[in-house]
């Protein structure tokens, strides 16, 4: 399906540009050639080499008053290696009419869409009905798209997806939305939920902001988070945040109807830049697994561009509580050489125990990279990678890019 | 006197505080290519907080998940999908990629060995990108009982296991890892069934509403009734 799906983007794109003279679309997009070769340990514990070809393209002013457009983002690629072979995933394929008697816009096709309530890919449609006051309406429907691990799609051709919204528009400080959003699973309704998403900025510094689903079968909030970000200079920004989620499982599940705990977390994170060359992050969050289990989670990072051409980040985080502990940093260094020729390196290690019976396990991760602009529309890049573990004593891996803009 | 001037200061500051909240929201399109950084001098000056900060991966879905969100003035639904969906066409040079797929920086190091850590910090995250079965596509290449779940561990060095005291709490924690190895449930089935020669023991919450189950499907219920 998912090679098929490619092959119409590809068809899509040539009819197009064989197209009369006098045409007035505009295309534009990128096509991105990589070969890629990994372990991965995951869909195969043996290399896998591969050579993609992804292809993003939006044609817009298709008629002449600019309201409709076509867009697109697909990728086809070959294992030469492992058992997947010719494998392929359309993300989106879908033309969009903006404007439809000043109060409608349309798409159709393979899309992306999102509520407060619910998201998915789907193949269908979505209506958003709009200047019709200070409310605004969105109608989504079609069938629900799941991606395989290795290429393809996974489920029932028939599982479906629909949605409903009516939002606030148009305000610069609130924003506000009601949405509900059902899944069908092989004809039965396998999640419906209602979902609220609200922000608000007050006095200038104070923004609050809250969003919440209610799943409609167990009759609870499955998700709920509040929280606060204040900035009182341009410098500074404090979050503080309450979020707790109830697990739930599509209706279809045996696992809908088992007793589970609810999960809270509250975050307190302040972020304060000094200048346009160094910055700092820190915050704590604290989490509760039901039964007396939690943790603490605490992350500290920096951001730093002493000199113009130079950047360098470094977070460090720490978990330690329930099942086990992690200790970690990430790092990486950027380093523009000329204006057309970027090099970068970093390094990830991690020191971690899985549980009471384990000892500390160590990972690290090195890589280099670099990428060089042969036009303004052309760019080759590559990276190396290098993964030390408990599994792989050297576990290279890289990739070799070529991006031709159009 | 006095009432009157606080009714008009009260008054007077709703106006004032209601032309600022229906103010028009600004069409970000032509900023696009902007540096974040500088995003913050025109932020402050109109009192909206910057919501591009170096918290944004965790944070986005506040903003990015509402209907009629401005995301697509500046972004394709590609810098999405890359990674919701696993594409890669705009990775860049600090990125990790996955054989074809884009790794967001949350998959460090060696995420094979330490994901079971990582899904308890708020269990629904994983869940953002990946469905079900994309667990069970991987787990189930391993032979069962190979995995370091507390409750599946011999207790000492005998034949018993931590089993009855521990899977309970285990899974009402976190069920989602159940499912992970388990996807029809069928090692829980066991115990937790009605049907002849299960132990019949209700695998239920208290306020168990199974009424709004049967009336959405008939296939769970029958599963143990």
């Amino acid at each position: 399906m998912g090679i098929k799906g490619v092959s119409r983007l590809l068809l899509c794109m040539s009819l197009l540009t064989a197209t009369a003279p006098g045409w007035a679309a505009d295309i534009h997009g990128r096509s991105s050639t990589q070969f890629q070769t990994s372990t991965s340990g995951l869909s195969a514990d043996q290399r896998q080499s591969e050579l993609d070809e992804y292809l993003r393209l939006s044609i817009t002013n298709i008629d002449k008053a600019g309201k409709f457009s076509l867009y697109g983002y697909g990728r086809i690629g070959q294992d030469f290696s492992a058992s997947e072979g010719l494998n392929g995933r359309l993300y989106y394929l879908y033309g969009e009419y903006r404007g439809l008697y000043d109060k409608v816009d349309f798409r159709l096709g393979r899309q992306f869409v999102n509520l407060a309530a619910g998201s998915a890919i789907i193949d269908g449609a979505q209506v958003d009905l709009k200047n019709v006051g200070p409310v605004a309406f969105t109608l989504l429907g079609g069938r629900d798209v799941l991606f395989a691990l290795g290429g393809g799609e996974l489920g029932d051709p028939a599982n479906t997806a629909m949605g409903i919204a009516a939002y606030l528009t148009g305000f610069k400080k609130t924003d506000a939305e009601i949405s509900w959003f059902r899944k069908w699973d092989d004809g039965d309704v396998s999640r419906d939920t209602l979902g609220g998403n609200f922000r608000h900025q007050l006095l200038g510094s104070l923004q609050i902001f809250a969003n919440a689903r209610f799943d409609l079968v167990s009759e609870s909030f499955n998700e709920v988070q509040a929280g606060v970000k204040f900035t009182p200079t341009t410098s500074f920004i404090f979050t503080g945040e309450y979020y707790e989620s109830y697990p739930i499982f599509d209706t279809t599940s045996i696992y809908s109807v088992f007793a589970v705990d609810r999960y809270q977390e509250g975050v307190l994170r302040a972020e304060y830049r000094f200048d346009d060359m160094i910055s700092v992050y820190g915050g704590v969050t604290r989490e509760e697994y039901g039964e007396g289990s939690g943790a603490f989670v605490w992350r500290v990072g920096t951001a730093l561009r002493p000199i113009e051409p130079l950047g360098i980040n470094v977070e460090y985080d720490a978990r330690n509580g329930y099942y086990g502990k992690t200790n970690g940093i990430i790092s990486d260094v950027t380093y523009d050489i000329t204006k057309n020729a970027q090099v970068a390196g970093g390094i990830d290690f991690d020191v971690y125990k899985r549980d009471s019976m384990t000892g500390d396990e160590i990972a690290r991760r090195y890589y280099l990279a670099g990428k060089y602009r042969l036009a303004k529309n052309m760019a080759v890049s590559g990276r190396i990678q290098d993964d030390v573990d408990v599994r792989y004593t050297k576990n290279i891996s890289g990739r070799v890019v070529f991006d031709y803009d159009f | 006197m006095k009432n009157l001037l606080l009714i008009c200061t009260v008054l007077l500051m709703s106006a004032l505080y209601v032309a600022q909240a229906t103010a028009q929201k600004q069409p970000h399109k032509e900023y696009a290519e902007m540096k974040i950084s500088e995003c913050n001098d025109c932020h402050k000056g109109e009192g909206v907080t910057l919501n591009h900060d170096s918290d944004w991966v965790r944070s986005h879905r506040t903003i990015a998940s509402k209907a009629g969100n401005n995301c697509g003035q500046c972004h394709t639904q590609a810098y999405c999908l890359d990674c919701h969906q696993g594409g890669g066409i705009n990775a860049d040079l600090t990125r990790a990629t996955f054989g074809r797929d884009y790794i967001p920086r949350s998959h460090r190091s060696d995420f094979v060995q330490i994901h079971p850590l990582k899904s308890l910090d708020n269990p629904q995250t994983c869940y953002r990108c990946h469905d079900q079965k994309f667990c069970n596509e991987c787990h189930s290449r391993y032979p069962r009982g190979s995995f370091r779940v507390r409750s599946h561990l011999p207790n000492g060095g005998g034949q018993s296991y931590v089993w009855t005291s521990e899977h309970s709490r285990e899974a009402r924690r976190n069920l989602q890892t159940c499912q992970s190895c388990h996807p029809d449930g069928d090692v829980c089935l066991r115990c937790h069934s009605s049907k002849l020669g299960a132990a019949r023991i209700s695998p239920h919450p208290k306020d168990f509403k199974g009424g709004n189950i049967s009336k959405r499907t008939d296939r769970t219920c029958r599963v143990c009734h």
